[in-house]
């Protein structure tokens, strides 16, 4: 197993700065996520820890292994950086069989025939494809395919464990149960997993860490419970959950924000223009009269639970509430809000 | 609401139907009729004539050195083309992008040219390379001579391959190039993922290109008749063209019955490819694909781009360049300089009715061919893609067909059948050139159409229809101004091969309407190289303006 030290790793394409000054060290055996909007640049991050690209800038360890260093003119080719892959396409070989596609990394190694059969058919158990191992390709279902590029990025034991995106061709059913397999495996073998995704809840499902990138550029990494109660910026608490945003106004006493009729204490430095931010969960409904005074603007039934549009003080608040609470109070009618918790950020 | 109804599909059927009525009269009719001919004699069932060609052993050699050169070729050529297709697509091989556009254009390059140009070029008394390796090398005699087995094999490989590199190459392009990381950071090197994983995953275009390839040079005529026939090398086509200008009853039985030989042949190669290929199944699952990791050629950079630029060199320049400088020198015998070069026989050539007429008649009966084949298309295209008719895809399957099946094969099949046999009698005539020009080409615009056609969502359609349109309006208003473009694109797919074509029009032309290709064709054999590449020139320039106004029109999806 392995630790990976990325130190200020850059990729640019001529102009465009895919990924810029790259700094995150992801410890031995743990499972870190690199999550983003689109084009962010998290497989070209991925692809230079992987060997296809080469980084024009900085340094990448795997294990205590220099792989990657323009200056140095080092750079180790992917075919010797001993890890797996998945790939977001799967590129399961159509051309072979289930058991020869998970069994090839132990083939090019040259191990003995009944090596590469005890250990392939090991793997093909943990991901259970027992049954399959003849199949072509072809044969199998989205989501077998996707269990045999796990096994065979596995099945020879690598330090460390790359993800591009590898749920986002399957359904939303297959794609939760395959969050928790795919953990389930990354527990019991303690392998090093980087998983790249632009899903924050599997992010959040599946990680010990995350990394938060925005145009190249790390914005934020902690563990799920920091970068969703306690965000970098205004940014990374859009990006990830639900959020409403609320005009504030830094002052001597600390942040007024009118709309809920609060103040709170200011983050150092901050003056002037400010942003709430409140999640729609950290918002409780109350009986009309009591808490902030709202006015129920729309109300969407969403089965589990209601999805409330209320104005206060001027500005629309989105909460989202059990479907048993207030059933008889309708658009245009007063509601009372009960506030939590209120990030601050700069405007 | 009936009424409207059935007059829109009245207008659909009727024009549908004549399409498939053109196909049955002349690509079903005259294929039947030639192997009916090919087997009674005064109508009895009879193999005698076939007793009687394969008692001669000219023309069992004949056959077998079809089979053999073709054999050869096709491997020749995949042997080439993949290495070149794969270093074009998957390695940082600098000029890549030019080395594939160059490739891929050799393809327009009418093989009968190639062939005039290698035998400037290779003739064992003057030819151009052959002179300049004696005076290099010192050599007491000229080194190669064209006409032979090994100066045919190497001509029609430089022609011929660039169907498999076409074929090869776009697969290449198509393939998930995550499939060959995926072998990378399994352990596999750069190499062993070539063989192990890029190579049988492209088997099926390898055999693919190969077919094409095979069956291009089974029925070839160019270059074996103006190669093989002076060294005595006979193939198929040659022997088939010889027996037709015997102009007696026999020859055209005989010629008849080496046709559907090699129809048969060719066809069997074609079902036995299919079929080889259907068994396996690769279809690959194709996600968000990334740009292709190039494989660095380190070391091996320079000397490998010192080879590709050499092949380009020899496959492509230098015959072209043969030819430019063949039409302006003035004096065969002196060396090539400048003071030997003239543009006398350009301004002679230009000035010749003898010559003008030809390519004229070249000119319209191409267009003509193209703009009936293009009309015809886009029936056949919609038939195919929009409807969900029972049978749609015969008409299809007819073109197809007809461009499958070898030229020679064509041009025979409707020399039989329409000179009036068949109260239609087209011997001679400008009519029969356009026929069997439709035949042979139709499909490369059915096939341009209907992908172009299956990409317009049939809602659009429906929509006109709902506002009131019939079928005929909406086909006039909105299907065709969508697929303008690969309309266009289809008609240039048709006409270019159509101006150059040589091997129907050999045996179709009459004395009004010989074509630039015959005319060529006469002039290599009677000795007048200058003539004839002044004539090749023309064509060339010809062929690669139609090709820019081609890439211009489909934005360089297509170009021939
Ligand atoms: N070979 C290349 N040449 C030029 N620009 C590139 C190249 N590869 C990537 N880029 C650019 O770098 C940026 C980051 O791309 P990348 O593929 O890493 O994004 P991503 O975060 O994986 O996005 P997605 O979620 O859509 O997969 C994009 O703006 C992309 O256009
Ligand atoms: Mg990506």
């Amino acid at each position: 197993m392995a630790e990976i030290i990325l130190q200020s790793v850059s990729k640019h394409f001529g102009e465009v700065k895919a990924v810029d000054n790259f700094v995150a060290t992801v410890g031995d055996g743990e499972f870190v996520s690199i999550l983003g909007p689109s084009g962010c640049g998290k497989t070209t991050m991925l692809r230079m820890v992987a060997g296809f690209e080469k980084p024009t800038a900085g340094e990448i360890y795997i294990g205590d292994r220099l792989v990657s260093s323009p200056a140095k003119g080092i750079f180790v080719p992917p075919e010797k950086r001993s890890i797996g892959m998945v790939f977001q396409s799967y590129a399961v070989w159509p051309h072979m069989s289930v058991f020869d596609n998970v069994g090839y990394p132990l083939k090019i190694k040259g191990l003995p025939k009944t090596e590469i059969a005890d250990r392939t058919n090991t793997a093909l158990d943990l991901v259970h494809l027992n049954g399959l191992a003849q199949r072509l390709p072809s044969q199998l279902s989205g989501g077998q395919q996707q269990r045999v590029a796990l096994a065979r990025a596995l099945v020879a034991e690598p330090d460390l464990l790359l993800l591009d995106e590898p749920l986002s061709n399957l359904d939303a059913k297959l794609r939760e149960s395959m969050r928790f397999e795919i953990k389930e495996l990354q527990k019991k073998l303690g392998v090093t997993v980087i998983y790249v995704t632009h899903d924050q809840a599997e992010a959040m499902a599946m990680s010990d860490r995350i990394v938060v990138m925005n145009a190249g550029v790390i914005q934020q990494i902690g563990n799920p419970v920091d970068v969703y109660e306690t965000p970098a910026n205004k940014t990374i608490a859009d990006f990830i959950g639900l959020v409403n945003f609320l005009t504030a106004e830094a002052g001597e006493g600390g942040v007024a924000v009118p709309a809920l009729g609060r103040t709170v204490p200011a983050p150092s430095g901050l003056t002037g223009k400010a942003v709430a931010a409140v999640r729609p969960e950290q918002i409780a409904l109350a009986a009309p009269g009591t808490g902030i005074a709202g006015t129920v603007i729309h109300k969407s039934y969403l089965g589990d639970a209601v999805d409330w549009r209320i104005e206060v003080g001027g500005e629309t608040v989105r909460v989202i509430a059990p479907a048993a609470a207030f059933r008889e109070i309708g658009a245009g009618q007063n509601i009372g809000l009960v506030v939590d918790k209120i990030m601050i950020f700069p405007a | 609401m009936i009424n409207r109804l059935r007059q829109k599909f009245d207008a659909k059927w009727m024009a549908i139907a004549a399409a498939v009525g053109i196909l049955v009269l002349f690509v079903v009719l005259p294929m039947l009729y030639l192997i009916w001919r090919s087997v009674f004699i005064d109508g009895a069932f009879n193999f005698a004539t076939y007793k009687q060609v394969y008692a001669q052993s000219a023309n069992w050699k004949a056959f077998a050195n079809t089979f053999y050169i073709s054999l050869v070729v096709t491997f020749v050529s995949i042997a080439i083309s993949f290495p070149l297709a794969w270093l074009v697509g998957r390695t940082d091989l600098p000029g890549k992008g030019f080395f594939r556009t160059t490739f891929i254009a050799s393809y327009m390059i009418p093989p009968y040219v190639g062939a005039i140009a290698w035998t400037q070029l290779l003739n064992p008394s003057v030819g151009y390379l052959n002179e300049w390796l004696v005076s290099v090398f010192k050599l007491s005699k000229a080194p190669f001579d064209i006409y032979g087995m090994g100066g045919l094999i190497w001509c029609l490989t430089l022609f011929y391959s660039p169907f498999a590199f076409i074929t090869i190459s776009r697969a290449l392009e198509k393939m998930d190039p995550s499939l060959e990381e995926a072998s990378r950071v399994a352990g596999a090197s750069p190499l062993v993922t070539l063989w192990r994983v890029t190579l049988p995953l492209m088997f099926p275009s390898i055999i693919a290109g190969g077919v094409l390839v095979f069956i291009g040079v089974g029925s070839a005529f160019g270059i074996p008749a103006i190669i093989g026939m002076p060294a005595q090398i006979e193939v198929l086509t040659t022997r088939i063209v010889t027996y037709v200008y015997l102009g007696t009853g026999k020859g055209i039985r005989d010629a008849t019955a080496l046709a559907v030989s090699l129809m048969i042949a060719a066809n069997f190669v074609l079902y036995a490819s299919t079929w080889l290929l259907t068994r396996k199944d690769y279809v690959t699952i194709s996600g968000k694909s990334t740009r292709p990791n190039l494989v660095e050629l380190r070391g091996w950079k320079w000397p490998l781009t010192f080879l590709v630029s050499l092949y380009g060199f020899v496959a492509i320049f230098l015959p072209l360049a043969s030819i430019a400088v063949t039409s302006l020198i003035k004096s065969l015998s002196r060396p090539i300089s400048l003071d030997n070069l003239t543009i006398d026989a350009w301004l002679a050539a230009l000035k010749n009715d003898q010559y003008m007429t030809p390519l004229w008649t070249s000119f319209v009966t191409g267009a003509a061919a193209a703009t009936v084949a293009t009309a015809i298309a886009v029936f056949i295209a919609y038939l195919l893609v929009k409807t969900r008719m029972r049978g749609r895809t015969i008409p299809d399957g007819l073109a197809t067909l007809g461009g499958a099946t070898p030229s020679i094969v064509i041009a025979l099949a409707l020399i039989i059948t329409f000179s009036g046999e068949f109260g239609l009698n087209l011997y001679n005539t400008f009519g029969i050139l356009i026929v069997a020009y439709m035949v042979k080409y139709l499909t490369m615009a059915v096939r341009t159409i209907a992908a172009s056609l299956s990409q317009v969502h049939s809602s659009l359609e429906e929509a006109a229809l709902n506002s009131g349109a019939t079928w005929l309006q909406s086909l006039r208003d909105i299907m065709l101004p969508l697929i303008g473009p690969s309309i266009v694109a289809g008609w240039f797919l048709v006409f270019m091969p159509s101006f150059y074509e040589l091997t129907m029009s050999i045996i179709l032309y009459g004395s009004q309407t010989k074509t630039i290709g015959v005319l060529l064709y006469e002039l290599q054999t009677y000795a007048d190289p200058q003539d004839a590449s002044v004539l090749a020139v023309i064509i060339l320039i010809i062929i690669l303006v139609g090709n820019i106004i081609l890439r211009k029109v489909s934005k360089g999806a297509i170009g021939i």
